[in-house]
């Protein structure tokens, strides 16, 4: 198989893909701050998917087999579900985060004078 | 029993017009270290500082579990030895702290859990149903069974007020407390408590529905 025998969308959606696996691959790499490993799994997983669905169209048929679900279109569906849940899990736990900090910061005010009076 | 070196933590939300006779029950059993944290009430629950109390004020809300994180944190710094968590709409009996502080000076145990009885006809039945929710979720996350997962009135000792630590500020931190009975190998003993069911309390315990519930087990999935 050459490259010809791919369309023109197939082969931008594998570049882009490409790209952003690569870019966020050298972020965790670089060590920046905020990328952890499982940001980095999760962009890989995302984006793999997305590479192998649009150069191997018949991936999702095989799948669908492996499955027993019924045409490639509806695995395709059920696995942009997965990742609905997984990215929705992941945002939950980041508000989970930020909720928490908000708490500190209330937490640390409702304290500050009993801490003061403590510390002299 | 020397009662001193023993603090009432109240988490309050709104409960102006019951807190004030919440307060005098306890002081008239005994127990004159209260404090209490008003989780950013927006009614007349700030008139209780004219009360000898520890007012802590949260500028907004954060929820119940937030709200005794924070009296857990000022019980630290007045050095406390046993610590009694109650909830603030006079559903807890202050008679009975007595009896769950009583295993914590006696060194039997760290944590004595306030046990509410779930009996038909006594109880709504709808308390009866989300208790046992409750209790299942958390024994599934956190593998300690208890027969009231959710129950406010509980007793601490030092030991447990220094490893406890909790992260999650509704309603799932009375089950994250039981994550960490467990986790730091705590001794815990459950006993009965009085509970009244007045119509102020059950007017609210109506605003924790099915939704509420959901979102609960969901935080308790990702806190586990």
């Amino acid at each position: 198989m050459t490259i010809t025998n791919y369309n023109f969308y197939q082969i931008a959606i594998a570049a882009i893909s490409i790209l952003i696996i690569f870019s966020r691959g050298l972020k965790v790499l670089e060590g920046e701050k905020g990328q952890t490993f499982s940001k980095f799994f999760l962009t890989v997983f995302v984006w793999l998917g997305v590479l192998i669905f649009a150069l191997f169209p018949d991936f999702a048929q095989q799948i669908s087999k492996l499955l027993g679900l019924g045409d490639n279109l509806n695995t395709l569906i059920f696995l942009v579900f997965v990742v609905i849940f997984l990215i929705l899990f992941k945002i939950m736990n980041i508000i989970e985060k930020l909720e928490s900090h908000i708490s500190e910061i209330v937490r640390e005010e409702a304290l500050k004078e009993l801490k003061d009076k403590s510390d002299r | 029993m020397k009662k001193d070196n023993i603090f009432i933590v109240i988490p309050v939300y709104n409960e102006g017009s019951i807190v004030g006779s919440v307060i005098d029950e306890i002081k008239k059993a005994g127990y004159e270290k209260i404090i209490l944290v008003d989780d950013g009430s927006k009614d007349n629950t700030l008139e209780v500082q004219e009360k000898e109390i520890v007012f802590l004020r949260h500028y907004i809300n954060r929820g119940k579990g937030a709200a005794t994180k924070t009296g857990f944190e000022a019980v630290k710094l007045l050095g406390a030895k046993i610590l009694v968590t109650m909830d603030g709409d006079g559903q807890h009996d202050a008679g009975d702290i007595e009896k769950l502080v009583r295993p914590i000076v006696e060194e039997e145990c760290d944590v004595v859990l306030g046990t509410r009885k779930f009996t038909v006809g006594e109880v709504p039945r709808i308390k009866i149903l989300y208790n046992f929710v409750g209790n299942f979720f958390t024994w599934f996350f956190y593998g300690l069974w208890v027969t009231d997962s959710q129950s406010g009135f509980r007793a601490y000792s030092k030991k447990a007020i220094d490893v406890i630590d909790t992260k999650t500020d509704r309603y799932e931190y009375d089950s994250e407390v039981i994550r960490e009975i467990k986790k730091y190998n705590l001794k815990f003993k459950e006993i009965p408590i009085k509970v009244r069911y007045t119509t102020y309390s059950k007017s609210k315990a109506s605003k924790q529905g099915f939704l509420n519930g959901i979102k609960t087990v969901f935080k308790m999935l990702i806190s586990s």
